[in-house]
């Protein structure tokens, strides 16, 4: 009895273990088929999430506003790269750095040597460079560094004036209140002003360092004999002056030789006459420029090459903006992208960026007139001083201002270019560059590339299908099956290399003969099948079976040679001796070694196993008892397989292009190598492109984790994401439903 | 006629021809493909005789011939005139490595037996003479002959003092100083935990031990290499340049012209192990690429292990498990798509998931003391092979349901009947039957990964790894080194090394090896799969 009790509680003990792991198996495997979904998703959802700051605006992550302490008026704010000292330019000649957070002031600097003198107006420059217009008519310039320390218990602030040099330029009965000034460079300085009578004057200094040391000092004094000049600036090198007047018109003069200013261009930059320009700046990089006038209107403007125009070039409205509801004050740029701000006279303080058009941010500071706005050196903040002293200071955060879906994928007018156009140019060599994002030419490149690899592949692999699955003899099969298996297991790095340093420079020079031989070896194979026809029938009885593709093959090698070496003949007779000549020439068409022919090619050798092996599945899966119907009504096999077969099969044929489609869509590495990897616009095949994959392998590297081009790769990603599995999935259905079809027929 | 014509029309003939033209295309371009790899490849390592070329000018030219082709004319014809390219080599003479000469120009070429060519640690192959062989300020040899002989009866010594002193370099000097590496990084992780004063002075006494020891290490080296330097054989150019040369820079040295044909193979031979056994040289355009292979190597096999069970158990699910359904499908179409979405979306996603967000976070947790500097925040052979077997999932899943398919259903029925249970019956009786198709589906996955480039090169591939992911320190197996492969060698010695001309035997050698192995792997698969579905249709009862 006991034994069996035993055995009975152990036994229980046995199912029970055996149940819990049959249940935990259960789990376990429906884990795996969970995780395929699950690594589906969380792909689409991580490249979405990392794409998805490209689309968010700025916002305002702190703001702090009080109000200056009593004093003289304040003529000019700027910040410090930290944002943490506030500086306020009064008219006392006194510099007073203010902590954001509670207003208070660390530090009081002077301009030196002002004693009994006041400031009229004040210009400060990215480099800390300070330029003074003084009630008795001289100009003090010198340099401002506000640097921090760090020390035991944190960040402290050392502040360094230093004086740079002082002239009597102005008269001293109307010192100006409007004046420009281009930067400091070793003793070199262009001053520009509105002198007494409303019209431009201007002053440079420029001094050389002879061999021995020993440096010599020359000024020059200019007019410029325009009226009603309300504000005007000057670039860096004080050679691009630009006047803005009462009547609406902007004027850009070019200042290089300082005895014989010439005038660029002069247009109406607003919507009527008697509406005056009230604010100029240049973007960073001094090509394009801000506009802002008394109706609150803000536009950039760069000059844009035309014969027209006696100095070759116009002066172009490139980027227009939301307006402003009052006049615009004060326009700062930002030292680190093509963004800037803008102030008007109702104490509205907008973010903007020229590339994208977008107004970021509108802030209210105040109901008094803004005197001045500066963004931070950063571009991570701004700072606003209204008239009454209300001081405002803002913490941004505008990490992607220059994307937008307009930028992404409309034309553009970026800087230095003559029209609007799609570019992709992510980096370039100076930091004032202004970065391209357009994916239309990559988007274009990667539909180029595609058609041309398609266009070579279908009919090849279409027929190689319908021939192996209808006419091909077994051992013939047998052979070509684990053959196309190869060809489609070859990695793509190797047909890359081959296509690139091996095809490319050998079609390079046998390109005609390459086409003609194209052209030409589908009518001579398709001529001997006509001619094997007419053989008398006691000889074509005796040809084996798959005879076929050995006599084509060999057609084909021997039409392929003939051509090839005879290439130079037909380059000499039809295209005067030159075909690269003849193509510029006729057909204006560049030609690029690396190449669409090149890059069909050698992409159509990859997508051909795939295609074909699908297309053979699908035709090979027709019930037979279709094809045996046919053949017994008396079709010839070449009927039944274009009446009967392929019709029945022509889903699947679909399903496969389209899954040719997607490989050809994605494929790296071969037009990495195979093509020049220029981002084009043109259709030629004799010309390469780049596409959205290639683009990823060579930009990612270099691109920073976060960044603006990290961001857009990623969401050059998402789209190919997009894209594959829209095909995929379609093509999976038709296939589904056609085996479904064939199941019932 | 029109009778006849029809006919042709109703036979169809000339389009099945077509068809079957379209068919050869696909093999002749294959075939072709294969044939030219081969043939460029495996001449690479074969001694080529030098020439020596006298131009009508005077000027003598030496080098092996490496080509041959027609010179265009003015106007763009081939009138039968040729020209040679000749191997010119002596980058340390020579601005390049390759001189084309027209056939015209050309007085003479003979193959004289006193060339020799020495392939080098630096500066590309030597083609010329040599004068002398000095030991110090003695002069051992004179002459061409007298210099060859010794110069063969010096160079194994020679080579094996070069070879002690790049494994004291890399090995012995390299071991301390990652020891002391390690040591510092303990340090601050002592500090950064507050760790008391002795324990700091204890690690502090240690790198100051590991540091006595480097110093010795490194003495002897100097010593080495003052030795090394003593042995010098004089070189000389067809311009009649002359340098010395220590003879411990010379990796190989042979008379290719005098050599025999067993003779011809030993270097053949030589070159052809050198090249799946060695380091790279010469920026990877010379030499081996034994870490190339192993990074390819190790990185399929840590994907394998995380493939396997993903696709096994995937397909399980599908064949066993699931009930037909839309949650089916739905694992169907994730299964598709991920064979369908590009390798580079793979990538994208890998560098950003596992690199930068898994990597990361890793780094934050288990490495603090040695940020900012990444740890696994960075591309790795762990973060490449996870990208892959994420990419090759498919391949498992498709080949493994296949084979469960194919698992007769009497098998299982005769488990249910014995009173197992479904785990019981898969375990003991499906997954058996169905190994060969996971085996299959195991090789298909390994020949892709292997193949696959674009991904890789995002997420952790270099174009030269300083030490392989597996050596003799702890952990042994490091995961988060960069690793070299060979589909990447390809793209860049092919495409980003500057002198690409004679980069591209190297490039060849490099695609056959790839070639090979993946064919290899697929055939295998091939050839698996045949039989098993000649087993299972047959069947077993």
């Amino acid at each position: 009895m006991r034994p069996d009790s035993a055995r009975a509680a152990l036994w229980a003990a046995r199912t029970a273990r055996r149940r819990l792991a049959d249940v935990l198996a259960q789990h376990v495997v429906a884990i795996g088929g969970f995780a395929t979904v699950a690594s589906i998703v969380t792909m689409l959802a991580f490249l979405g999430a990392e794409t998805w700051p490209l689309m968010r605006g700025a916002r305002v992550v702190a703001r702090e506003q009080w109000r200056a302490a009593e004093g003289p008026a304040i003529l000019a704010v700027s910040t410090d790269e930290y944002r943490e000292r506030v500086q306020l330019f009064r008219a006392d000649g006194t510099i007073e750095l203010v902590r954001p957070h509670d207003g208070a002031v660390t530090d009081r600097l002077a301009l030196p040597g002002v004693e009994g003198r006041t400031v009229v107006a004040v210009r400060r420059n990215s480099l800390g460079q300070v330029f003074a217009s003084l009630s008795d008519g001289s100009l003090l310039a010198v340099s401002l560094q506000v640097r921090p320390v760090y020390e035991a218990e944190g960040r402290r602030f050392v502040s360094e004036l230093s004086r740079l040099g002082e002239w009597k330029l102005f008269s001293p009965e109307n010192p100006p209140s409007v004046f420009a000034a281009s930067s400091w460079r070793d003793g070199s300085l262009a001053i520009a002003w509105v002198n007494e009578r409303g019209s431009v004057s201007f002053w440079s200094l420029s001094t050389t360092t002879s061999l021995f040391g020993e440096s010599e000092s020359t000024e020059q004094r200019g007019d410029i004999g325009v009226g009603g000049v309300t504000t005007l600036i000057l670039d860096a090198r004080g050679t691009r002056l630009v006047v803005g007047s009462h009547d609406g018109t902007v004027e850009q003069w070019d200042l290089r030789d300082p005895a014989n200013p010439v005038l660029i261009d002069r247009r109406r930059a607003t919507r009527a006459d008697s509406v005056g320009i009230t604010a100029l700046a240049y973007l960073i990089g001094d090509q394009s420029f801000v506009v802002g006038d008394r109706e609150g209107q803000v536009s950039v403007w760069q000059p844009v090459r035309d014969p027209e125009v006696a100095s070759g070039w116009r002066l172009a409205r490139i980027h227009e903006f939301a307006p402003h509801g009052a006049a615009v004050r004060s326009i700062n740029a930002s030292q680190r992208d093509k963004g800037f701000v803008t102030g008007d006279a109702a104490g509205e303080v907008a973010l903007r960026h020229a590339t994208s058009e977008q107004t970021l941010l509108r802030l209210t500071a105040g109901d008094a007139p803004v005197v001045a706005v500066a963004m931070a050196p950063k571009a991570d903040g701004l700072v606003s001083v209204l008239e009454g002293g209300t001081l405002t200071s803002w913490a941004i955060e505008n990490p992607h201002p220059e994307i937008t879906l307009r930028t992404l994928f409309g034309k553009v007018w970026y800087e230095g270019y003559p029209e609007p156009a799609y570019v992709w140019q992510s980096t370039g060599g100076t930091d004032d560059f202004e970065p391209k994002f357009s994916l239309v030419p990559l988007v274009f490149g990667t539909v180029k590339g595609t058609v041309y690899a398609l266009l070579f592949a279908v009919p090849i692999a279409v027929l190689a299908a319908l021939y192996t699955a209808m006419f091909s003899p077994p051992g013939l099969r047998n052979v070509i099956k684990p053959t196309v298996e190869v060809m489609a297991a070859l990695p793509s790095v190797v047909l890359g290399f081959v296509a690139g340093l091996v095809l490319a420079p050998a079609l390079e020079r046998h390109m005609p003969g390459f086409l003609l031989a194209m052209a030409l070896g589908p009518i001579v194979v398709g001529g001997l099948g006509a001619l094997c026809f007419w053989l008398p029938a006691r000889w074509r009885v005796r040809l084996p079976r798959g005879f076929e593709v050995v006599g084509a093959g060999l057609a084909l090698i021997l039409v392929g040679w003939s051509f090839w070496h005879a290439s130079a003949w037909l380059e000499v007779w039809w295209f005067q001796g030159d075909f690269r000549h003849w193509l510029a020439e006729t057909l204006n068409t560049r030609f690029d070694q690396r190449n669409c022919v090149v890059v069909g090619l050698a992409m159509g050798f990859a997508v051909i196993p795939l295609i074909f092996s699908i297309t053979e599945e699908a035709l090979a899966n027709v019930p037979k008892r279709l094809v045996s119907a046919s053949l017994a009504l008396g079709a010839t096999p070449w009927q039944t397989a274009v009446r009967v077969v392929l019709p029945a099969a022509s889903p699947g044929i679909f399903s496969a292009i389209m899954i040719g489609f997607g490989r050809a869509v994605g494929e790296t590495m071969i037009v990495l190598m195979a093509t020049g990897n220029t981002p084009v616009l043109d259709w030629s095949i004799f010309t390469g492109m780049r596409t959205l994959s290639a683009n990823i392998a060579v930009e990612i590297p270099e691109a920073p984790y976060g960044s603006t081009l990290y961001r857009v790769l990623f969401l050059a990603a998402l789209l190919l994401f997009a894209v594959t599995f829209v095909v995929n999935t379609a093509a999976e259905i038709v296939r589904q439903r056609l085996r479904q079809r064939f199941q019932q027929l | 006629m029109t009778k006849k014509l029809l006919g042709v029309w109703k036979t169809g003939d000339p389009f099945i021809w077509l068809a079957a033209g379209a068919l050869a295309t696909a093999v002749v371009m294959i075939a072709g493909l294969l044939v030219l790899i081969c043939t460029q490849a495996l001449g690479v390592f074969w001694p080529r005789s030098v020439a020596e070329i006298e131009l009508v000018d005077g000027t003598q030219i030496v080098g092996p011939i490496v080509a041959e082709e027609p010179l265009p004319d003015a106007e763009g014809l081939y009138a039968g005139k040729q020209r040679i390219l000749v191997q010119v080599g002596n980058r340390d003479f020579f601005a390049a490595d390759f001189r084309w000469v027209d056939k015209a120009n050309v007085r003479a070429i003979s193959y004289p037996a006193e060339l020799v060519t020495l392939e080098r640690e630096e500066w590309g192959n030597f083609y010329g003479w040599l004068d002398a062989l000095h030991v110090g300020s003695e002069t051992v040899a004179k002459g061409s002959e007298q210099t060859w002989e010794a110069l063969r009866a010096r160079l194994p010594d020679a080579r094996r003092l070069a070879a002690r002193i790049r494994r004291l370099e890399r090995k012995q000097l390299g071991d301390v100083n990652q020891s002391i590496e390690e040591q510092r990084l303990l340090l601050r992780r002592l500090e950064y935990r507050g760790a008391p004063e002795a324990a700091r002075n204890e690690v502090l006494q240690t790198i100051a031990s590991l540091q006595a020891e480097y110093d010795r290490l490194h003495g002897e080296l100097e010593e080495l290499r003052k030795q090394m330097e003593a042995e010098k054989v004089v070189l000389r150019a067809s311009t009649g340049a002359v340098k010395e040369l220590p003879v411990a820079y010379v990796v190989r040295a042979y008379r290719a012209n005098t050599l025999s044909v067993p003779g011809k193979l030993r270097v053949y031979a030589s070159k052809l192990w050198e090249f799946v056994s060695g380091d790279p040289r010469e920026s990877n355009t010379e030499g081996g690429v034994f870490p190339a292979i192993f990074g390819t190597v190790l990185m399929v096999l840590i994907m394998s292990v995380a493939v396997v069970p993903f696709g096994v158990l995937a397909a399980l699910y599908l064949r066993e498990y699931a009930r037909p359904g839309p949650w089916v499908r739905a694992v169907r179409i994730a299964v598709n798509n991920l064979a369908g979405v590009p390798s580079i979306v793979f990538g994208v996603f890998g560098l950003g998931f596992f690199v930068y967000f898994v990597g990361g976070t890793v780094d934050a947790l288990f490495y603090p003391e040695r940020l900012p500097s990444p740890t696994f925040g960075t591309g790795g052979i762990l973060w490449a092979s996870l990208t892959l077997a994420l990419l090759t999932v498919p391949v498992v899943v498709v080949a493994t349901e296949e084979s469960l398919a194919a698992v007769p259903r009497e098998l299982r029925e005769g488990s249910y009947a014995l009173g197992a249970t479904k785990y019981e019956t898969i375990k003991n009786v499906v997954l058996p039957s169905a190994l060969p198709g996971v085996l299959t589906g195991l090789i298909l996955a390994m020949a892709r990964g292997a193949g696959e480039v674009a991904p890789l090169m995002i997420t952790g591939v270099v174009k030269l790894a300083p030490t392989l992911p597996l050596d003799s320190h702890w952990p042994f197996l490091h995961l988060e080194r960069k690793f070299m492969h060979l589909g990447f060698h390809i793209y860049d010695v092919g495409f980003q090394s500057p002198n690409v001309e004679a980069a591209k035997p190297m490039v060849y050698a490099t695609t056959l090896l790839l070639v090979g192995i993946v064919v290899v792997l697929n055939l295998a698969a091939i050839f698996l799969r045949a039989r098993v579905r000649r087993r299972l249709s047959t069947g077993v009862f």
